[in-house]
């Protein structure tokens, strides 16, 4: 049988070495992301939504969640957008449930959407953040979801963006932090007109600077489907107010509990070391990771988290605004890291985009991570200045990881990489994941005024084990566990997280290239409560289910 | 005073000028100088003005000295840690130390960091000309851009000590704050 994702007329023969195609539209995926104005006159026009892979109903296959906002026209509310939620079939394809699942979002502008199952009852709930209050999906086991952030007392109205379901306290719930931007009203935005001179250029969308930063905030999980704020007690006050946008909760000093990470536009990033006992202390300006190289403050806009050095630490990239580049903190261990953008090759080729949605990924199965990034330019109005950087829209970037010993690491395959790398759009979200279930990575890609980006991974690449981690009743494995496959001389890791890129959630399912290998010799399971699960000797190309507890 | 009230308070001054002068200056006949109540409401005003830029300045210096300071105990600690080889004491006392001279790099906390941002939202920059010239971050008083990055770099230094602490690279890398604090002092 041929795999999802083949088409009757396809060529023969070998695939090309890097190739992604948008197959969005013949898979279904055909909501449009309204982004308030054309003009883009404040902030909130052009920031966007991200978009979650999740597996809602538990039918082993991904299903997809997108976040929307609202079309507006001058100071006048035209449309708010709905949110959509497809239902991913054995053929490839998607079905939209959002009215049966009840997840529409009721006029929500939303922006961030975050898979987890925060209330313990085996089946993934959905936070969406957006403009005004979140909106928590409770799902109820059944193809439908409650809504209920407010009883659940995360509704946190304000501009919340990026957040991270993790369990900060080690009590084996999930807790809560929600990054939160610009402290204004519905009326600012709808006042709002353009009043920033760029460059002597244009009139552009105010801020973030010259605008009041909103704070972050920290939920601790009570039990019972209820949270609270405590931002203070926990050390996780937000004292910069800076404008928060992607949050990753990673343990990054590997000590055995998640540390947690705030991507700042304009301000210092945060990381926030768990101290144990549910404490956090803020170290990212001594630490390494909170400023460039130079010591300033870029605009964060997006976050990934993996080992992309291939040293077996964890690295940070955040993407930044276009005429700076995309930074490469590297991990020195012990939760110290390093700017190493510049020749790693990630700063020259990242610095003429203005960046968002990022992913560490294997795209082509040869046992290292490659870097995705998606672009897309805040002024519409840089179109009409051809001797300005970059235009609105813009492509999307893929950084081939060419190995430790390289110099640089990684390389610019943009170009190599298919229709899919070609599309000019402004994009912004961005979530990863094997929705075809053939073994290799698949990008989703969100874009302002437009569909999504679904590009299939149709790449020639090595060998690949995804791991299924459950837990011990087959419910979706826990945030927090790690995955560490051990295969042809190199060990890989991988990490279960519930928010992470530019508002979005990745697969929950830990995928490995192995290149050469077509066995792996060890998978080691770790899970967050310090437990493992261990297989040995397992063969490649497969989903390789692991229960806790055997 | 809450950030509204002080705003209050401030239109409320401006206002009571205006309300004091504006008879006069709306008088008929031919252009009079600008009345000198005015003149010596505004020379007030700008001694208040610069009084203010003053303070600033000293504030900061006054933040960088309690950095300085806590990070002068810490460096005592870390070094009788080091002498004790409690690796455990040396690794606190270190990262606290590359806390302080993170401190000292970034003219204070993030909490700082916020009132500074206030200021640059309201249009203050107390070192509009250096900024222009490179020589200064947005809104930084004291810690020009290179002296910050010479402190980032410490602060870093620092905290990696703590994985393979040695008494003697504590020393070194310490003086190396010392002097960059010192020049900084003598700018005053």
């Amino acid at each position: 049988m041929a795999a999802p994702g083949a088409q009757a007329g396809d060529p023969p023969g070998p695939a090309p070495r890097l190739q992604f195609v948008n197959v969005a539209p013949q898979a279904g995926l055909t909501r449009v992301l309204l982004a308030g104005r054309p003009e883009k006159d404040h902030l909130l026009d052009s920031a966007g939504a991200g978009a979650a892979f999740l597996d809602y109903d538990r039918d082993g296959r991904l299903d997809v969640f997108l976040p929307n906002g609202w079309r507006l026209e001058g100071a006048r509310v035209a449309e708010r957008g709905r949110h959509a939620l497809y239902r991913g079939l054995p053929d490839g394809t998607f079905r939209d449930v959002t009215d049966e699942a009840g997840v529409s979002g009721d006029g929500q502008w939303g922006a961030g959407a975050f898979a987890a199952d925060y209330d313990g009852d085996g089946w993934p709930d959905v936070l969406v953040t957006g403009f005004g209050p979140n909106r928590l999906y409770r799902n109820l086991g059944n193809g439908r979801f409650a809504e209920n952030a407010r009883e659940a007392g995360v509704d946190s109205p304000g501009w919340n963006t990026g957040a991270a379901f993790f369990d900060a306290d080690g009590d084996g719930d999930l807790d809560l932090y929600v990054a939160a931007y610009i402290d204004c009203t519905l009326q600012d935005v709808l006042a709002a007109r353009r009043a920033l001179g760029w460059r002597g250029l244009e009139q552009v969308a105010m801020g973030p600077f010259g605008l009041e930063g909103a704070p972050d905030r920290f939920f601790r999980n009570q039990g019972g489907g209820r949270f609270v704020d405590a931002s203070a007690e926990a050390g996780l006050q937000d004292k910069a107010l800076a404008f928060g946008f992607a949050v990753r909760a990673a343990d990054v000093d590997d000590d055995g509990d998640l540390d947690l990470y705030v991507a700042n536009d304009s301000d210092p990033n945060y990381l926030y070391r768990n101290e144990g006992g549910g404490r956090f202390k803020e170290v990212g300006v001594w630490s390494g990771c909170a400023l460039d190289e130079n010591g300033a403050a870029q605009a964060g806009m997006g976050l990934a988290a993996g080992d992309a050095t291939g040293d077996g630490r964890l690295d940070l990239l955040v993407t930044n605004f276009s005429e700076d580049f995309s930074t490469l903190y590297r991990g020195l261990g012990g939760g110290l890291f390093e700017d190493v953008s510049r020749g790693s090759g990630v700063g020259p080729a990242t610095r003429r985009w203005l960046s968002w949605g990022a992913a560490m990924a294997d795209l082509d199965n040869d046992g290292d991570l490659d870097l995705v990034v998606a672009n897309g330019h805040i002024y519409p109005q840089v179109d009409r200045h051809p001797e300005v950087v970059g235009r609105y829209a813009q492509r999307n970037l893929l950084l081939e990881n060419r190995g430790p010993g390289a110099s640089p690491q990684f390389v610019d395959a943009t170009a190599e990489a298919g229709p899919g790398f070609e599309e000019l759009l402004s994009s912004r979200g961005l979530a990863v994941g094997d929705y075809d279930d053939d073994g290799d990575l698949d990008l989703l890609v969100t874009n302002l005024d437009a569909p999504p980006s679904l590009l299939r991974n149709e790449s020639r690449g090595g060998a690949w084990l995804t791991v299924v981690c459950e837990g011990p009743r087959g419910e979706p494995g826990p945030v927090g566990t790690t995955v560490t496959v051990r295969a042809g001389g190199r060990t890989q890791q991988r990490d279960v997280a519930a928010g992470d890129s530019f508002l979005s959630t990745h697969d929950p399912r830990p995928h490995f290239g192995l290149g050469a290998a077509e066995r792996v010799d060890e998978v080691d399971v770790r899970w967050p409560d310090g437990s493992h699960s261990l297989r040995k000797d397992v063969a490649a190309r497969q989903f390789l289910r692991v229960r806790k507890g055997s | 005073m809450t950030r509204c009230a002080r705003l209050f308070a401030c239109s409320a001054l401006a206002l009571a000028l205006f309300l004091a002068t504006a008879p006069r200056a709306a008088a008929a006949g031919p252009a009079p100088g600008t009345p000198p109540e005015m003149v010596a409401a505004y020379g007030s005003l700008a001694d208040g003005i610069l009084a203010l830029k003053r303070a600033e300045a000293s504030l900061v210096r006054s933040i960088l000295a309690a950095a300085h300071g806590h990070a002068q105990a810490e460096l005592g600690r870390a070094q009788k840690a080091i002498a004790a080889k409690d690796a455990a004491a040396t690794r606190t006392a270190l990262e606290a130390l590359a806390g302080d001279v993170a401190q000292l790099a970034t003219e204070g906390d993030a909490a700082v960091g916020a009132v500074r941002k206030r200021l640059i939202e309201g249009g203050h920059h107390h070192h509009a000309d250096g900024e222009a010239q490179g020589l200064y971050d947005e809104g930084y008083v004291v810690v020009t851009r290179a002296a910050k990055q010479r402190l980032l770099d410490s602060s870093r230094a620092l905290a990696q000590m703590a994985a393979s602490p040695k008494a003697e690279a504590l020393a070194a890398e310490w003086q190396k704050v010392e002097a960059v604090y010192a020049e900084l002092a003598a700018r005053q």
